[in-house]
């Protein structure tokens, strides 16, 4: 059966090429948004190289201070003190890996000139992230605390600063300070700020808050579980810990911070509200924006579709005549249309296997490289179903209610 | 004539109700694309007034400071006098952490007799900040060492918030924040500046002089160079400047380069937004085109018979095209209805006359667009013989 409704899809297709066009293009061009916003979400929250564990990881962004009484309120991320003190502290986790937001400093080579993104950590953050040494290793706990002056660098800043050969043992001078380099890793786009920078140092090396114990500073943690079922618990002690923090002698009466895990670290600042972390929020504006970029390109397929059917009204007298019920006319139409969207589905993936290509090659965004894996791949897929489901019912109806009489007559 | 051509669009509507629907949604969107458009092109025709082109930013994260005002005065005076020692270096203020271009804003409010402005952008500078910038002064004087000896903390404003606190009247002597511990005096009105790019629409702004105890914070300085400065200078800059500062993490950037990456952070979004509603409006012409087409074709016995009785060609193609306009407007009528909205409701906190100028320009694209695609089905419509026609039935 539907082997033939198959035939019949594809000779209804050859039938009109420019209408055959315009619904290729309509679907294909729709998806190849969709599939390439879909492989740049999946970018950002599916795990990444070197944050590769991110199914066990829960991650703390920042934590809000208030004051209810005086109206002060203030967000940002902690200090190293904080997080060694009450995080690292804790009985559940694994590991806790802590890193500094990045920090851009100059450095003067050869009469040029190179940013460097500078990001403070210690000896766990090299556990907790999966990173690819191309030579040398992560700086050890006890170089951290002797406070010695090594680094690891990214293969790029390798490039920069020392050209096309190996950089291990080699210095590498800026702030007027030199580091012995003991790593080289592979590059981490900018999009994966807990782990992207482009020189990492130990944490005892960093300029500033060294022997502060204020709350506010320029830390994250990313606290490795030891498995995913642990992760409730470590944010119910990490809840604990927070609530037994003592406030005295601050200018605030009350602290907010949360583990969550990756993508509910995010939504929580841009959509959360007291203890939702917004990720539903987040869903269901994707889903709406989706929702509402296929509305457009579906009423115009609806339209084509009516024009479409009407033109097959022969076809669908007789078979009407010889006792096919509507329901079966209706199926057959849905099913061809999905035929349909499907074909210009395969095509859409084409275009955006080219439209990644390019934006992979042109690197907007450094090291960042898109891909279309399989989450990418069955959400096209979906997508595609439900696209030829709704741009099919209703020229489907429109044509079961046709008289055969009027059907017949049409031609 | 209209009423006939909308008796001809009613007898169908439920044909014609999906493509109303069609051109009802793409008018939303393209509405929307020309809101954004008319707003940006509106800023971008505003003058910067200021200069950034010899302009570097230095940032310096440093929290060991010496601890007396006294000795803090003295560090800072040294690194300022050390820096513009240097003959490329022509003038250097110390700001806060919104200068030009940054990612970071600071807000305040102010309040003149029971008026209160807020989100006035805060700027905190020192004296030399207006040469370093050079900013045009409308009336009045920028602050300096004269201020020293003044009961009220100096400040300078935009015209912009001239306009929001005393209209046409005079600006320069007013104190503003009388009830408060730190009453200000305005010294001076400037022209409003465009400093978070090209696009941004000008807000009110106020610079106030940095005392001593603003250098426990400020963390940016910035400098004028000589034209032609290039990066050997950069590097003797930065060495000269880790060796004073020692504890800091410095930064040097250039304010050209600042201000191209803040515009494309407003840029890319409206490429991408025009990318896509581009595509959109081809897909919508291609189907409004093929659709038409089609149904010219089913009519063409009604037309042959007005042929045969007479009517001429360019009627005929008048007619349809008419037609696809009459359709177009009663979408378009509706699609006004929630279009005038924004502005009736001050949805976006946009000017009415931007949401006006975009339903104008929407409007008559969509007009376009089914003119476009109607002409082409309405020639073919004109050209059938009546003879052919009238046969087929």
């Amino acid at each position: 059966m539907l082997k033939n409704y198959f035939k019949i899809a594809i000779a209804v297709l050859k039938r009109r090429k420019f209408f055959t066009f315009i619904s290729l293009f309509g679907i294909a061009f729709t998806l190849t948004i969709l599939i390439v916003l879909t492989a740049f979400l999946d970018h950002l929250i599916s795990p990444q190289y070197p944050d590769t564990k991110r199914a066990r990881s829960l991650y703390i962004n920042t934590a809000t201070r208030t004051h209810s009484g005086k109206g002060f309120q203030s967000n940002g991320p902690l200090s190293y003190h904080f997080l060694n003190k009450y995080v690292s502290s804790m009985k559940t986790p694994e590991r806790v890996g802590i890193g500094s937001i990045f920090i851009t400093t100059n450095t003067y080579i050869n009469n040029k000139k190179l940013e460097i993104d500078m990001k403070y950590t210690n000896a766990d953050f090299w556990e907790v992230q999966e990173f690819e040494f191309l030579e040398g290793r992560p700086y050890t706990a006890q170089e951290i605390t002797n406070g010695d002056h090594v680094v690891v660098i990214s293969e790029q800043t390798r490039r920069d600063y020392f050209g096309e050969t190996t950089a291990v043992g080699k210095y590498f001078e800026t702030d007027n300070v030199k580091y012995r380099v003991c790593g080289v890793v592979k590059d981490v786009p900018i999009t994966l700020i807990f782990s992207y920078a482009n020189v990492y140092l130990p944490y005892t090396l960093s300029k500033t808050g060294r022997n502060d114990t204020r709350f506010e500073g320029m830390y994250t943690a990313i606290i490795l579980a030891r498995s995913k079922a642990d992760l409730p618990a470590i944010q119910d002690e990490y809840q604990q810990t927070i609530a037994r923090i003592p406030l005295k002698g601050e200018e605030f009466n009350e602290l907010h911070s949360y583990a969550d895990t990756y993508l509910a670290s995010f939504t929580r600042i841009l959509l959360g509200k007291d203890d939702s972390s917004g990720v539903g929020k987040f869903v269901l504006s994707i889903g709406l924006f989706a929702l509402f970029f296929m509305l457009l390109p579906t009423l115009n397929l609806i339209n084509i579709n009516i024009s479409r059917i009407m033109e097959r009204s022969s076809e669908i007298g007789v078979r009407k005549a010889f006792g096919a019920s509507s329901k079966t006319l209706v199926y057959q139409f849905i099913i061809e249309n999905i035929i349909l969207t499907l074909i210009g589905g395969l095509l859409g993936l084409a275009l955006s296997a080219i439209v990644i290509l390019v934006l992979n090659s042109s690197q907007l965004i450094p090291h960042m490289y898109l891909a279309i894996n399989f989450t990418v791949l069955a959400w096209a897929f979906i997508v595609c179903l439900v696209f030829g489901f709704f741009s099919g019912v209703y020229p489907a109806w429109r044509m079961s209610k046709l008289q055969v009489v009027t059907a017949l007559k049409a031609q | 004539m209209f009423t006939h051509l909308f008796k001809l669009i009613w007898n169908k509507k439920k044909q014609n109700f999906m493509l109303m629907l069609e051109i009802l949604v793409s008018f939303l969107v393209i509405f929307a694309v020309f809101t954004m458009l008319v707003y940006y092109y509106k800023n971008y025709r505003k003058p910067m007034n200021f200069e950034y082109d010899q302009v570097w930013s230095i940032g310096f994260k440093m929290q060991d400071r010496p601890q007396s005002n006294d000795s803090l005065y003295v560090f800072f005076e040294a690194l300022k006098n050390q820096v513009k020692s240097m003959p490329e270096v022509e003038q250097l203020s110390f700001s806060g952490h919104n200068i030009p271009f940054s990612m970071s804003t600071s807000q305040n409010s102010l309040d003149y007799e029971g008026r209160h402005v807020r989100s006035i952008h805060d700027y905190t500078v020192s004296d030399d900040h207006a040469k370093v910038l050079k900013l045009s002064l409308v009336s009045g004087r920028w602050f300096s060492k004269e201020d020293d000896a003044s009961r009220y903390q100096p400040i300078v404003i935009s015209e912009f918030l001239k306009d929001k606190l005393f209209g046409t009247g005079e600006a320069v002597g007013q104190v503003l924040d009388k009830e408060s511990d730190h009453p200000r005096r305005i010294v001076g009105v400037v022209k409003d500046i465009k400093d978070h790019g090209d696009y941004q629409a000008i807000e009110s702004a106020m610079f106030r002089r940095a005392d001593t105890n603003a250098l426990r914070w400020m963390e940016q300085a910035l400098i004028r160079v000589k034209p032609g400065t290039g990066v050997a200078f950069e590097g003797r800059l930065y060495k000269a400047l880790a060796s004073h500062l020692t504890n800091a993490t410095i930064e040097i950037e250039h304010l050209t380069n600042k201000r191209q990456a803040k515009n494309s952070m407003t840029l890319v979004p409206i490429i991408i937004m025009m990318v896509v509603a581009g595509f959109l409006v081809i897909n919508v012409a291609l189907g409004l085109f093929g659709v038409l087409w089609y149904n010219i074709n089913r009519r063409k016995a009604e037309i042959g018979l007005r042929r045969a009785i007479g009517a001429p060609a360019g009627s005929i193609s008048r007619q349809l095209v008419s037609e696809a306009m009459v359709l177009a407007t009663l979408a378009l009528i509706v699609g006004c209805f929630f279009a005038v909205q924004f502005p009736l409701l001050n949805v976006f906190d946009l000017p009415a006359s931007v949401y006006i100028y975009a339903i104008v320009l929407a409007v008559l694209f969509v007009y376009l667009l089914v003119i476009i695609c109607s002409l082409y089905p309405g020639k073919q419509a004109a050209a059938i013989y009546p003879a052919v026609a009238l046969h087929e039935d």
